[in-house]
Order: C-alpha cells, then structure tokens, then sequence
C-alpha cells in the first residue's frame, strides 16, 4: 500500500520506471481478470494494454483515492464490459484454458495448473457476465462488495445478490457434474 | 450440496496464475511511455508560466519586484538630478560677483526662464552690484574692475 503510493506519487512527477513498476507488479493479475471475464486471451491483453496507456495518460494528475489494485482492477473490469457488449453474439472462449496455464512453472504444475483454472472457467463461463464479474473480482481479486458497487456504480445490494445467485449456480453446477 | 464457503474456497484457489508475454510487455510499456510523455509535454505547454504570473504567485518575487523598482526610480531620480529650475536659482544664489552673473552659462539660464526679459533682469542685477560707473568705461575694464 505505502509502496503504491510511492510508485504512484513517483508516477505524477513522470517517473517512467514507476510506472514500469506499477506494471510489472500487476500485470499478471490484470491479465487474469481480463481473461476470466472475457474468456479471449487476445481480447484480454488488449484489454490491459487500453488500461495501462490510459492510466498513462494521467501522469501528473492521478488522484489515488483506495487501492492501486483495486482502482486497476475496475478499470480493467469495466473496460472489459465494454468488449463483452461489441463482441455480444460470437462465442469466444476456446483458448482460455491454454491461456490460463500459460505460465512460468514446470510442466506437470502447468498442466494440473491449466486443468484447474480451466475447469474453473469452464464453470465461471456458464454463469451470467454480471455474476461472473462480481464472484472474480470479490475472490480473485479481494475487492470488497462496497467497492465492487463503487466501481460498477451499483448499488451493494445488487452486488450481494448477484455474488449470492451466482455461487448458487455455481454450486448446482458442480453438484450435476459430481452426480454425473 | 456444497456449503457456501467451499464454493468460495474452490473459487479462490483455482485463480488462473496468467503470464504476460514479452511482445505485450513490450507494446505495452512502448504506448504508455508515449502516453505518458504526450500528457507530460502537453501540461507543460498549457502551466508555463508568464513573467508577470511568476511575480504575482512567489511572495519573495514579489519583494524582489518591489525593491528592484524602488532601486530603479531612485537611479533614475539620481542620474536626473534637480531640475533645472533648481539649478539655476542654486546657480544665482551662488553666483554674487557681476562677472559670474554676466557669463554665458548664467545668460543663458536666465534667457531660458524669462527670454530677453531675463536677461535684462540679469543685466540689472549685475549693474546694481557694480554701483555708478562712468559712461565711457568698457565692458571689459568694467567687470575686470569688480574683481569677479
């Protein structure tokens, strides 16, 4: 938190390696949000990529009012809201596994990693956008309900119930599997 | 049927671990520097300040305004000095011979206030220091006489 906003008030005066930093320290995250949520790594990295240069954009006048994550992680979310509606109608989502386990480990840990996650968004896929977007960014990305509202600019009590229908289905979901 | 606490937990721990590859890193970094230097340029450009905006704005500029413009009238005043209506009532205040009266500096000071009229009245004055003199005296012999 205190080395956010070092980065950040290091960014203002036009720090290039700060915002490196800021990058290099979220990106990742950013990515995965954007992937969960669009289900196209493409889609996804361009995504970022939007957010970043915009958040560049604001050298010299960033007003950090929460978290560096938090603020990021909504630009991201929003942004990929966007996307969701223009692209309404074609199905995307065939490389999310692929692009989930696209990382750094060993190739057992990345084969059981993009299993997992792949199953995980094999599931999230079947949810609503809406609820999809609420359950990822309260669990992957520890925003609370207060600030997921904030950020939505929805009420709490929209955010509560579609976190509360969504782990329904989720949960019915995983239960037909397992009875299968 | 699963509590809600394991769905979080199954949720939570399945969290996609995503890298990012080096040519997005790279496309990224390259347009938000840009980004960055463009908004950093353009600011620049729109807050630079005026001369007069900078004096208004630094309380210590505005001191240092005032000083230099008080040490810049005085100069001026100093360089000036009286005026020279000044000088020239000085200059008769000082001169009292007749001869000193009579240079050309004087008659010409004195033409400047009151043009012939002031001459005459220089003239005069020279006369009446002098006292009666005979008629054919000259000129030169007359104020070569006064000691001036």
């Amino acid at each position: 938190m205190v080395e956010d906003k070092i980065l950040v008030w290091k960014f203002n005066r036009g720090s290039k390696d700060a915002l490196r930093r800021i990058y290099e320290k979220y990106k990742d995250d950013l990515l995965g949000l954007a992937i969960t949520l669009l289900r196209d790594r493409s889609l996804a990295e361009d995504v970022v990529h939007d957010v970043f240069v915009s958040f560049a954009g604001t050298a010299g006048a960033f007003h950090l009012s929460g978290t560096l994550k938090g603020y990021l992680s909504t630009c991201v979310a929003n942004s990929a809201r966007d996307r969701n509606r223009l692209r309404s109608g074609r199905d995307a989502g065939s490389d999310v596994a692929e692009a989930a386990g696209s990382n750094s480990d060993g190739p057992m840990e990345r084969a059981i990693g993009r299993e997992e996650s792949g199953q995980l968004n094999d599931l999230l896929a079947r949810l609503p956008y809406e609820q999809r977007e609420v359950i990822v960014l309260h669990l992957h990305h520890g925003m609370r309900f207060r600030e997921i509202a904030k950020a939505l600019d929805i009420s709490i009590n929209t955010v509560q119930s579609r976190y509360r229908y969504g782990l329904d289905k989720l949960r019915s979901i995983l239960n037909s599997v397992v009875t299968k | 049927m699963r509590p809600k606490e394991n769905i979080e937990k199954f949720v939570r721990v399945r969290k996609p671990h995503v890298t990012t590859s080096r040519q997005m890193d790279k496309r990224t970094l390259n347009d938000s520097f840009t980004a960055m230097e463009q908004t950093i340029r353009a600011k620049s450009a729109d807050h630079k300040p005026s001369t007069p905006r900078i004096i208004t704005l630094s309380r210590m500029m505005k001191l240092t305004a005032a000083a230099v413009i008080i040490v810049a009238i005085s100069f001026y005043i100093a360089r000036q000095g009286p005026s020279e209506q000044g000088r020239t009532t000085k200059f008769l205040e000082v001169a009292e011979s007749p001869s000193e009266i009579m240079t050309m500096k004087s008659l010409t000071i004195a033409y400047r206030r009151g043009g012939i009229e002031g001459i005459e009245n220089q003239c005069e004055k020279a006369l009446k220091i002098l006292g009666p003199q005979p008629a054919s005296i000259s000129l030169g012999d007359l104020f070569n006489g006064s000691n001036g």
